[in-house]
């Protein structure tokens, strides 16, 4: 009876019962949206920088880190070479020799990093070709091919097919310099690489520096998934004396962007609840203050506090708990109805989504358990907008109701 | 049997500031069976009394006995217990749930007392047969007339069984066709079922119809008379 009663109470207001209702609806969508697309861009980031960048576990001599350059080289890398015959779950590997440099051509000059790499491997790897916007994949040029991003090429001013000269330190610290030809212009989805990496082939820079074809100080590897990423890396260390470590060790911004992502659905959560709350709260009192004649001849007839309280508790859940799941389930078609029909294009701001390593095309992201958290949320938020309101109810004297109309 | 006892009853209100004595030293009883109307100009007390009896306002000298049991100490949820189970309430307005029809109104007190279902059912439409609404009765409040209204009240205040009816100025929002209709029903419960009511008025027609009168002025009875 008194569930009954809740319920027809909510409907005395229609119009207001409808604001909060279409409050909470709206107010749950805008979380899952804000929330999934937040995860997108975030999702994207990372996914972006892990397989076109860092992979998922890179090896480096111990002394590289404070020290990168020719010094301090990968120990024994025809064994780490081998890896992937060994351990199942590496997907595949790229050796790189890593040194710092200058490209000039007749325009001018900059300062770059050269990744000297085996093609294949590199392409097996962080998919290098697949970025390619002009030229070819080192196989248009015979002599000492080169790769430059798009974004390098634009200050060069140069085109493929263009010459340009890499100056680096060798071994012995004399400055080498050689000729190449852009083969190729490409356009990475990492900012790092856009912005100051190119590539050669691993013995054109061998020959110009008078080193070896199998000296490396770099180990990229890609995995099959990422579940065994930190078990693998316990089997490469136990094989190598070399330094192993994953992606999340070498950029701690994977953390950031997963704490970032954690802590903005919090955030967002939180405001919006907040708004929910203060609007619950307010419609309730004053749902119960218009009633204070009727509450007040309730408690006289003989109607006890506690169900005086658990009448407005229930209005309260009633009225924010019925539009919970039409916001949940618009939350839910609207990401399959962006899933189904190639994600949000935000092109327009490519930009600078680009810069931060983002996708022009959002497909929202959402965990399951986020569904379950937020009708949680809206519970506790619609127990919290019950609570001063049933309390203002239960406490009316019951004379009120008797005292002159 | 007396169901109401009250002894040097006295109710002052504010009494640390501008203190009024609403009711001053009122002793008086009621039988089983009284259908009692307590009259007199505004302001003499008339609503502090059927509250203190009704255990609605504390008193604040004296006793107030009602079965025999007092009523002065108990707690709050022993006073609600109190009304639920033994006293029927009519009051002059917003006696009825808006949002509930008049079968539902009558039910719910007892709802509030856990009557089982199929009493409640049959309790309810003979009250409403026996109040002359029975058409009405899957109306809700804003459907019917005052005096129907007035009438579900009456139906409502019975159906919990009560000791006695209590019933501030029932009548006072009410034409006359529908003051009659109501102290028709009023007088016929009294007389076949030997149903108590004490009720509150000014008016003359409804003073008429009582078997005991009693006056009060400025918080005192000033007469007490059986007819
Ligand atoms: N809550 C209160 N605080 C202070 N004084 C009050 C309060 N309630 C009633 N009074 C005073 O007590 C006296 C009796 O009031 P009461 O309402 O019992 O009169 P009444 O006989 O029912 O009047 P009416 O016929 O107008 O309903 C009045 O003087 C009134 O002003
Ligand atoms: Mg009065």
């Amino acid at each position: 009876m008194i569930l009954s009663l809740a319920w027809k109470n909510i409907w005395r207001s229609k119009r207001r019962s409808f604001v909060v209702m279409s409050a909470v609806a709206i107010g749950v969508w805008s979380i899952i949206f804000m929330v999934s697309f937040y995860n997108s861009m975030m999702g994207a980031i990372s996914r972006n920088s892990l397989q076109h960048d860092y992979s998922h576990i890179q090896i480096h001599h111990e002394g590289y880190l404070s020290d990168p350059g020719l010094d301090f080289q990968v120990k024994n890398p025809s064994k780490l070479l081998e890896f992937h015959s060994q351990i199942s779950d590496i997907k595949a590997v790229s050796g790189r020799l890593i040194v710092n440099g200058m490209v000039a051509s007749p325009k001018t000059n900059l300062g770059i990093q050269v990744y000297a790499i085996d093609p294949a491997d590199e392409a097996a790897v962080t998919n290098l070709p697949s970025f390619l916007i002009a030229g070819d994949y080192f196989t248009n040029i015979k002599r000492n091919p080169i790769l430059l991003s798009q974004k390098l090429a634009e200050k060069l001013k140069v085109k493929v097919r263009s010459k340009v000269v890499i100056t680096v330190q060798d071994l012995e610290v004399n400055i080498r310099a050689g000729a190449f030809r852009v083969s190729g212009i490409f356009h990475s989805k990492s900012p790092r690489i856009n912005n100051g990496v190119v590539y050669l082939r691993h013995q054109d820079l061998s020959k110009l520096i008078n080193s070896t074809d199998t000296s490396f100080n770099e180990f990229a590897y890609l995995l099959k998934d990422n579940e065994s990423l930190i078990q693998t890396k316990k089997k490469m260390e136990m094989k190598t004396k070399n330094l192993v470590r994953t992606y999340r060790e070498i950029a701690p911004e994977f953390d950031m962007i997963e704490e970032g992502s954690a802590i903005s659905k919090q955030v967002i959560t939180v405001i919006v609840m907040l708004a929910l709350l203060f609007g619950i709260i307010n419609t309730m009192l004053m749902a119960v203050l218009e009633r204070t004649k009727e509450i007040g001849m309730l408690r006289a007839i003989g109607m006890f506090k506690r169900k005086i309280f658990l009448m407005i508790v229930l209005e309260t859940f009633m009225i924010s708990l019925v539009s919970a799941p039409v916001g949940l389930i618009a939350g839910f078609l609207t990401n399959v109805y962006f899933e189904k029909n190639g994600g949000m294009d935000l092109s327009q701001y490519a930009g600078a989504l680009e810069q931060y390593g983002g996708d022009a095309i959002f497909y929202p992201e959402i965990a399951q358990s986020t569904y379950f958290f937020l009708m949680l949320v809206v519970i506790i938020t619609a127990l919290m907008g019950a609570i001063y309101p049933a309390i203002k109810a239960v406490n009316l004297k019951p004379l009120e109701a008797i005292r002159k109309v | 049997m007396k169901v109401i006892e009250l002894k040097s009853l006295s109710k002052i209100y504010n009494p640390d500031t501008i203190p009024v004595r609403a009711i001053n030293d009122v002793s008086l009883s009621v039988e089983e069976g009284e259908f009692t109307a307590i009259v007199g100009p505004s302001g003499c007390g008339k609503t502090t009394l059927l509250n203190m009896i009704g255990g609605l306002d504390a008193r604040s000298e004296g006793s107030v006995e009602v079965g025999g049991v007092s009523i002065q100490d108990m707690s709050e949820s022993q006073l609600t217990t109190f009304r639920l189970q033994h006293i029927g309430f009519v009051f002059q307005a917003y006696n009825l749930i808006p949002v509930l029809t008049a079968k539902e109104n009558i039910e719910f007190i007892m709802v509030l007392q856990n009557m089982d279902a199929k009493t409640m059912q049959e309790r309810s439409d003979d009250l409403l047969d026996r109040m002359g609404i029975k058409d009405q009765r899957d109306r809700r409040p804003s459907e019917l007339s005052g005096g129907q209204q007035q009438r579900v009240a009456v139906a409502r205040a019975l159906a919990s069984r009560p000791k006695f009816v209590l019933a501030d100025e029932p009548t006072a929002n009410l034409d006359s066709g529908s003051t009659e209709a109501l102290l028709d029903i009023m007088a016929k419960l009294n007389e076949e079922e030997n149903i108590t009511f004490i009720f509150s008025t000014h008016d003359q027609r409804v003073i008429d119809r009582a078997k005991r009168v009693i006056m009060l002025e400025d918080g005192v009875i000033v007469s007490d008379e059986h007819r």
